[in-house]
């Protein structure tokens, strides 16, 4: 097989490969961190399938949001380390039974409001992505 | 000169082609979720991929479809329509007798410990209604005897059932609606999903760095807690379902009462298990429309408890069904059967003693 000389790799192109590769390892890079550089935990508040309150837990002082949701009234305590319902009018009182969550992943469901509390973000954890039971 | 430029061309397209494919990249692992109150339960779909938004809505109509043809609250559904035949036979459509076939192959494989016709008894329980009592041992029995697959008729279309008997699909509603859920995902090609059903779980893919979904199943103990597990699941494409009796109970003179009634007895099974938990493949191409691996979990996970752990076991090893189980035991086991051994892992703090068996 005759060689051209033009297609004999020269330095230029051991360069380019060398970008190439740069780049694709700084693409995997960052789409490998992305996920992981969410941070803080964030209270993500429902009604009816509607998101209506996104609260960052952030050095958060408690505070307390009331949710009114299909002729229910829910108390929803925030801080810092857990968010709880506190107060319902709902016949079940499931939500309130719940107690306290501080994990993501975590939810509180009020089923007879259909209102929902979950916790998103934070450290990439070794929990589980959901739970059954 | 003119070569050197063609090369400053080809790494600028490069890096044009790193960059778009990184983009694209980032915004196919953003997912859609969304948050359905359906069938009595809060239900969440978390779906990646290009097509998750369209595969979201889909699969919430899909949802409030199935609601409104399993209700048995609802004035116009078909099963509503069945159970106050009296009788009569009744136009119920191909879906609905394919999922009452399926219900009534469950009851026989199970020898009747999964049976959905066990609803009369359940009421006289307060369970669907939340005023519990604890019924009389005669009307008990008197209600057992309109209890069994025996007294469903199927036909083509049309079913019909004797006088007395009523039929609920809670027990496998949520069942077959995550078949529906793994179709759906198919059908948009979504390579990764989550769809956690009131205690059904599907498991589509994997996680988006490639690793199994971890899947946790619920220490009976701790119900109220949701981060107390008893074990932890790595699942890839597949179903899960956990049945127990701590997640409804009511007590009465100081003895508790779970919801799972035992159709032998018309009693709460006192079988031995806190719960149990059935996984098997999600993966199915002839499902189309047919109540695939979804509605067996769903069916089995009730019917095991009821069974206990040495039948729920003889089950596992000789029904010739591909599942794989974790079952709570009251005495603090947690009892895995083999095709999960690589799969589970255990809760040290949670105190459970972990066994294998084959």
């Amino acid at each position: 097989m005759r060689s051209y000389p033009e297609l004999r790799p020269v330095r230029w192109d051991a360069l380019a490969v060398l970008a190439v590769l740069a780049l694709a390892a700084a693409s995997a890079l960052l789409l490998w961190r992305a996920p992981a550089e969410t941070g803080a935990v964030t209270a993500v508040i429902s009604a009816d399938g509607e998101e209506r309150e996104r609260i960052d837990l952030t050095a958060l002082s408690p505070t307390t949001i009331t949710v009114e949701s299909r002729g229910y009234t829910l108390h929803v305590l925030l801080s810092e380390e857990e968010v709880r319902v506190t107060e319902s009018d709902c016949p079940t009182q499931d939500c309130v039974h719940t107690g306290a969550i501080h994990g993501s992943g975590q939810s509180i469901v009020c089923l007879p409001a259909r209102v929902t509390v979950r916790l998103e973000g934070g450290a990439p954890a070794d929990g589980p992505d959901l739970v059954i039971g | 000169m003119k070569v050197s430029k063609k090369r400053a061309a080809a790494l600028l397209a490069a890096v044009c082609l790193a960059g778009m494919l990184s983009a694209c990249g980032g915004q196919a692992e953003e997912p859609s979720s969304r948050q359905i109150f359906a069938m009595d339960t809060a239900m969440a779909l978390t779906v990646y991929g290009t097509e998750s938004s369209a595969a979201v809505q889909a699969a919430e109509e899909e949802l409030m479809r199935l609601e409104a043809l399993l209700s048995r609250t609802s004035e116009d559904s078909p099963v509503t329509a069945l159970n106050r035949a009296g009788g009569r036979q009744t136009v119920v459509g191909e879906e609905l007798t394919a999922l009452l076939d399926a219900a009534g192959t469950y009851s026989r494989k199970t020898g009747g410990a999964f049976d959905p016709t066990i609803a009369p008894v359940v009421l006289a329980w307060g369970f669907t209604t939340g005023h519990n009592r604890v019924p009389d041992p005669e009307e008990v029995a008197s209600l057992l005897e309109t209890v069994g697959m025996e007294h469903v008729h199927l036909d083509g279309g049309t079913a019909w059932m004797d006088p007395e008997t009523q039929m609920d699909l809670g027990g496998i509603g949520k069942g077959y609606a995550s078949d529906r859920m793994a179709e759906i995902f198919r059908r948009y090609e979504i390579p990764r999903a989550t769809a956690a059903l009131g205690g059904n779980v599907l498991a589509w893919g994997t996680r988006p760095d490639g690793t199994p979904w971890r899947v946790g199943v619920q220490d009976p103990r701790s119900p109220e807690d949701s981060s107390a597990l008893a074990c932890l699941l790595h699942l890839e494409n597949a179903f899960a379902v956990t049945s127990g009796g701590y997640q409804r109970h009511f007590e009465s003179e100081g003895q508790s009462y779970h919801h799972i009634i035992d159709p032998a007895t018309g009693y709460p099974a006192q079988s031995g298990l806190t719960s149990v938990t059935v996984v098997a493949d999600c993966r199915r191409d002839d499902a189309a429309g047919l109540p695939g691996n979804g509605t067996m979990c769903d069916a089995l996970s009730t019917a095991l408890f009821v069974m206990g752990e040495e039948k729920a076991l003889d089950f596992w090893r000789t029904s010739g069904l591909e599942v794989e189980l974790v079952l709570v035991t009251e005495d603090g086991r947690v009892v895995v059967t083999k095709g999960l051994a690589e799969l589970f892992e255990e809760i040290e703090e949670s105190g459970y003693r972990y066994e294998i068996v084959s």
